[in-house]
């Protein structure tokens, strides 16, 4: 994307900014689009949404054992009681702050896969993040993350900017590498700031040749993939959506991340590819039961898909989300009525395609002896088995080994998350 | 000791560095930079690296005084006058208070909003009534405790972005951003919202050009640490407080005060003993233990085993908070200490010890050869480039084990190697958005106002200082940093600044970019901002863009944003 190619307007100057312009000037001064807008096509292509908890989630306490008297024994003070919990099998329950999420594990498009994680001992959050992120558990040095390496092998969506949106303030390390993709913070705000858009187009265009004649590196690349974003969002006008079907999204970074993965989905931009974090897993401390820190943690997170899954309405049949966080926590309660880290967590699997209504994967009990190091909920599925079946069975990727390096992927293996 | 928040002086500093100028005139000349920068080249780099940027006149001044001398100077902050730091830091309401006061100020908060909730209907512990539908949003009117709780949080992020921008002790600063990180805590993390405020300037400032073992200990012993990974109440399993001893279950913020405050009837007061009881700490939490191995010291691939995190944890047991809702200092539990044996990383602690084996543990691992890779790296990460070569990394071990941990003799080390020099690694760094914010207000002398807004803008950017949820700190290396909506924000941050647009900070362009032509307003920011790096395509541009601009005053403002915002300035 050499600046040769591009059309200058050379005469008449630029536009200012924030700065007070002279209309006449502006008027004179506006121009169109001077790049072709990509065309969109495909009206349903599936669609991935991944929520990161970081900080590790106690998949005990999200998705609850209550037939297991063993969880009652190791937790006295921060077990959710048999009587709070909403059964889901006769053994596993629902945490109940996770109400929201019950309809739709009624209407089996909700399933979770418990006793899931790394192959890798560690029981540092960040390490054990990265790996999850790059899928490739116990190798540091890979260099992208997982989603990224299914964007650069599946080339099928290239004609979109939008294809590949993480939202918050960074770009996390599992859509980082070589294929293109977004981080955006907020949707009405991305894109340069003036008053009038003609000013706002030209300044645009200014920091763009900017950017496409100087910048090096990761500079070079991001600022690039920017630009094109903006030129497709003209079209949105991202500030005048309101959600659909009384969806109330609650207040918060995971309900706003949320609320924008939804208008992108029927902006119809292309996005194939959605990734969002969601903090304050960690609970060392007072983690609580049926009230309390976990409690609240969970009831933002159900509360913020249950609100998704309607705003989205029909079009959930072409979507996926997935949730994921980086390992679980002891089985028994801490000092401080909290949890320490551990190894084996439960994910949840939602949406249309999803084979739900049930709790996936093969649970090892928690009996002393079937634990991992004696301490923590074993893992029976290794996270990469989950994540390739997303890929394949539900986005179509069809060359699994050069996304998940030293690993070989194997539909019987697969745990089950996606209607045949 | 009552810890009184004062602005930094020459006493704290000084009483950490007491060697400083006379020992290392010496070596002075002995390093230079590499043959292929020139004076003013090599002087825009140190200042790119040991300091926030220059000021307008800043690499001429450097050049001319010669860039090891300088250099060496910043090593010794104590010798350098900061009159006009001093001068703005008394206007910072933060500082006049301890932490005892600011606890006092935040639980008077507390009780308003608790008071405003109960009228509005709520319950008290900031739950929501039944249904799950989220808070009714609160009149805009705050009452006066909370809007003076809310204000000083603030003013202490915009205090630390004035240090930053106007210090003359610039390297001093970036190493207590350093290890502001290093040792990070979340100050909205329940009392660490009044105690990090004294954490920085009583745990970390004196000591940040410091021995390594001092700020170490100082920081394992700070409630800051101690609340934010938990370890104040990491107890011996089965220990139980001396009878007599009042129990004290766990602040819980936000919920209503005396709820285990003395009761009359007794059988009530039997149950609320007993519910006090439960909510007591009753065995070890690992979270400080695991990550003063993994962060603070060895690094997670410095050897550890999971049962050193255990046995670190038991000897941390009893290490507390005196009344932590009051602002209190470190206190140690006898009775909550677990007195027996413990091993770590194959070295015996034997049983019957206190607080001491604490301390002897952190002097092993402040001087055990892991940590004293896995911390020079990171500063060499911070100071030569992102994937720092290993040369650099072994001159800054060497001078560890020199120096016993001296820090001054490590980063030393560090400026004086060829890979501090190396073409290579001149502007191979991307900028944090701290560094991208206070080196664009140095650029162009803004002067943050009693007010500053700098802050809001960093924080906007993706790094709200003090608020790093996790304990890793913010990340050093440019891929956490750039994509594509950052990149958005810097521009906008740079067009604003640019155009005075920015609330709580005065730029004056008039001496530093006289409007001109678009050739001279071009070189003119070349030289000025961009230290003579501007690429030949962003002459094209700004030459282009300028050109039929009328009014000349917007010219400048769009040179200034533009080369702020480009793709120069993002580096360093």
């Amino acid at each position: 994307m050499s600046i040769s190619r591009r059309v200058f307007v050379k005469s008449g100057g630029l536009a200012l900014v924030s700065l007070g312009l002279d209309p006449l000037f502006l008027e004179r001064a506006a121009f169109a689009s001077y790049r072709r807008l990509p065309f969109i096509t495909a009206q349903s292509r599936p669609i991935l949404v991944c929520l990161f908890q970081r900080g590790a989630v106690d998949g005990l306490n999200m998705i609850v054992p209550h037939g297991d008297p063993i969880y009652y024994q190791e937790r006295p003070r921060i077990a959710v009681p048999e009587k709070d919990v909403l059964d889901l099998d006769g053994y596993f329950g629902l945490h109940p702050r996770l109400a929201a999420l019950k309809p739709l594990w009624e209407a089996k498009t909700l399933a979770a896969i418990h006793a899931i994680g790394s192959p890798d001992a560690t029981r540092s959050h960040f390490d054990a993040q990265d790996y999850m992120e790059s899928g490739t558990p116990g190798v540091k040095a890979t260099p992208d993350g997982w989603l990224n390496r299914y964007c650069q092998h599946d080339r099928e969506h290239q004609d979109t900017p939008f294809r590949a949106v993480a939202f918050g303030p960074q770009l996390p390390r599992i859509l980082a590498g070589t294929a293109p993709s977004l981080a955006i913070d907020d949707l009405q705000a991305f894109g340069l700031r003036a008053p009038q858009p003609a000013a706002r187009d030209r300044l645009t265009r200014a920091f763009e040749e900017l950017y496409a004649g100087s910048a090096t590196g990761l500079l070079s690349t991001s600022s690039r993939e920017a630009f094109d974003a903006v030129q497709m969002l003209k079209r949105l006008d991202p500030g005048q959506y309101r959600p659909a079907n009384g969806a109330d999204y609650p207040r918060g970074r995971l309900g706003k991340a949320l609320l924008e993965i939804a208008q992108l989905i029927k902006a119809d931009v292309g996005l194939q590819v959605a990734f969002a974090d969601v903090t304050g897993w960690d609970t060392h401390v007072n983690q609580g039961a049926t009230e309390g820190q976990l409690a609240g943690r969970l009831s933002e997170m159900g509360e913020a898909l249950a609100a998704f899954t309607r705003d989205v309405g029909e079009r959930m049949r072409d979507v996926v989300v997935l949730t994921m966080s980086e390992f679980g926590r002891t089985v028994r309660e801490n000092g401080s009525s909290g949890t320490d880290h551990g190894h084996a967590t439960a994910m949840l699997v939602l949406g249309g395609p999803v084979n739900g209504g049930r709790v996936l994967g093969k649970w090892p009990g928690l009996d002393p002896a079937q634990r991992f190091e004696g301490r923590d909920v074993a893992v029976t599925t290794d996270f990469r088995d989950l994540f390739a079946e997303l890929l394949a069975r539900h986005l179509g990727a069809r060359d699994l080994s050069a996304i998940f390096p030293g690993f070989t992927p194997d539909p019987a293996r697969f745990p089950g998350a996606i209607s045949a | 000791m009552k810890n009184r928040i004062v602005s930094r002086s020459l006493v704290v500093v000084g009483a950490c560095l007491p060697f400083v100028g006379a020992q290392h005139a010496a070596p002075l000349q002995s390093a230079m930079p590499g043959p292929t920068l020139t004076p003013q080249d090599s002087a825009l780099h140190a200042l790119n690296r040991l300091a926030y940027g220059p000021r307008p006149g800043d690499v001429a001044r450097v050049a001319a005084e010669g860039v090891m001398r300088w250099i060496d100077r910043q090593l010794s902050p104590d010798g350098i006058d900061d009159d006009r730091l001093i001068e703005r830091e008394r206007q910072f309401q933060i500082l006049k208070y301890d932490r005892g006061d600011l606890a006092a100020m935040y639980t008077a908060a507390e009780r308003e909003r608790r008071e405003r909730k109960l009228a509005a209907g709520q319950t008290a512990d900031g739950s929501d009534s039944v249904g799950g539908q989220h808070a009714v949003p609160l009149p805009k009117q705050a009452d006066p405790m909370i809007q003076k709780s809310n204000r000083l949080a603030s003013e202490f992020a915009d205090l630390a972005v004035a240090r930053a921008t106007l210090s003359e002790r610039q390297l001093y600063e970036i190493m207590v951003d350093c290890w502001t990180n290093h040792f990070n805590v979340y100050a909205a993390k329940g009392a660490d919202r009044f105690l990090t405020p004294d954490y920085i300037e009583h745990t970390i400032r004196p000591r940040a050009m410091g021995k390594f073992q001092d700020l170490l200990i100082a920081t394992a012993r700070s409630p800051a640490m101690l609340f934010y990974l938990d370890n104040w109440e990491s107890v011996a399993p089965g220990s139980v407080p001396p009878t007599g001893l009042h129990v004290r279950a766990r602040p819980i913020f936000g919920r209503r005060p005396g709820l285990f405050g003395p009761v009359r009837d007794p059988a009530r007061q039997d149950s609320v003993r007993r519910r006090a009881l439960e909510r007591m700490p009753n065995g070890v939490n690992e979270n400080y233990a695991r990550e003063l191995l993994e962060l603070h010291t060895l690094g997670v691939d410095g050897g550890y085993t999971q049962h050193d995190v255990i046995d670190v944890a038991r000897i941390f047991t009893g290490w507390s908070i005196e009344r932590p809702q009051q602002g209190g200092d470190v206190e140690f539990h006898d009775w909550a200490h677990d007195r027996g044996e413990k091993l770590v990383l194959g070295v015996w602690f034997e049983g019957g010890h206190d607080m001491d084996e604490g301390i002897r543990l952190l002097k092993l691992l402040a001087n055990h050869p892991a940590t004293m890779h896995h911390v020079s790296r990171k500063l060499c990460q911070r100071f030569v480039n992102d994937d720092p070569p290993d040369g650099c990394v072994d001159d800054a071990v060497a001078a560890w084990e020199r120096s016993s941990g001296d820090m001054r003799e490590v980063l030393r080390a560090i400026f004086h190697g060829p890979d501090f020099w190396a073409a290579a690694n001149v502007r191979a760094k991307v900028k944090t958005p701290l560094e991208f914010v206070v080196s664009a207000a140095r650029a162009v002398a803004a002067e943050p106002d009693t007010s500053p807004r700098l802050a809001q803008v960093v924080a906007r950017l993706g790094e709200p200082l003090f608020l790093h949820v996790a304990p890793d700190g913010y990340p050093e290396r440019e891929a956490a940093w750039v994509n594509s909506g950052a990149l958005l924000d810097r521009m906008n941050a740079a067009m604003a600044l640019a155009s005075g647009k920015l609330p709580g900070v005065t730029v004056v362009l008039d001496s530093l970019v006289p409007v001109g032509d678009a050739d001279q307003l071009s070189g003119a920011v070349n030289e000025k901002i961009l230290g003579g790096t501007m690429s030949e395509n962003t002459k094209q541009v700004l030459r282009r863009e300028l050109g039929g601009i009328g009014d000349p005053v917007q010219a400048r403002a769009l040179a200034v944003g533009l080369a702020i915002g480009g793709p120069e300035f993002q580096r360093q």
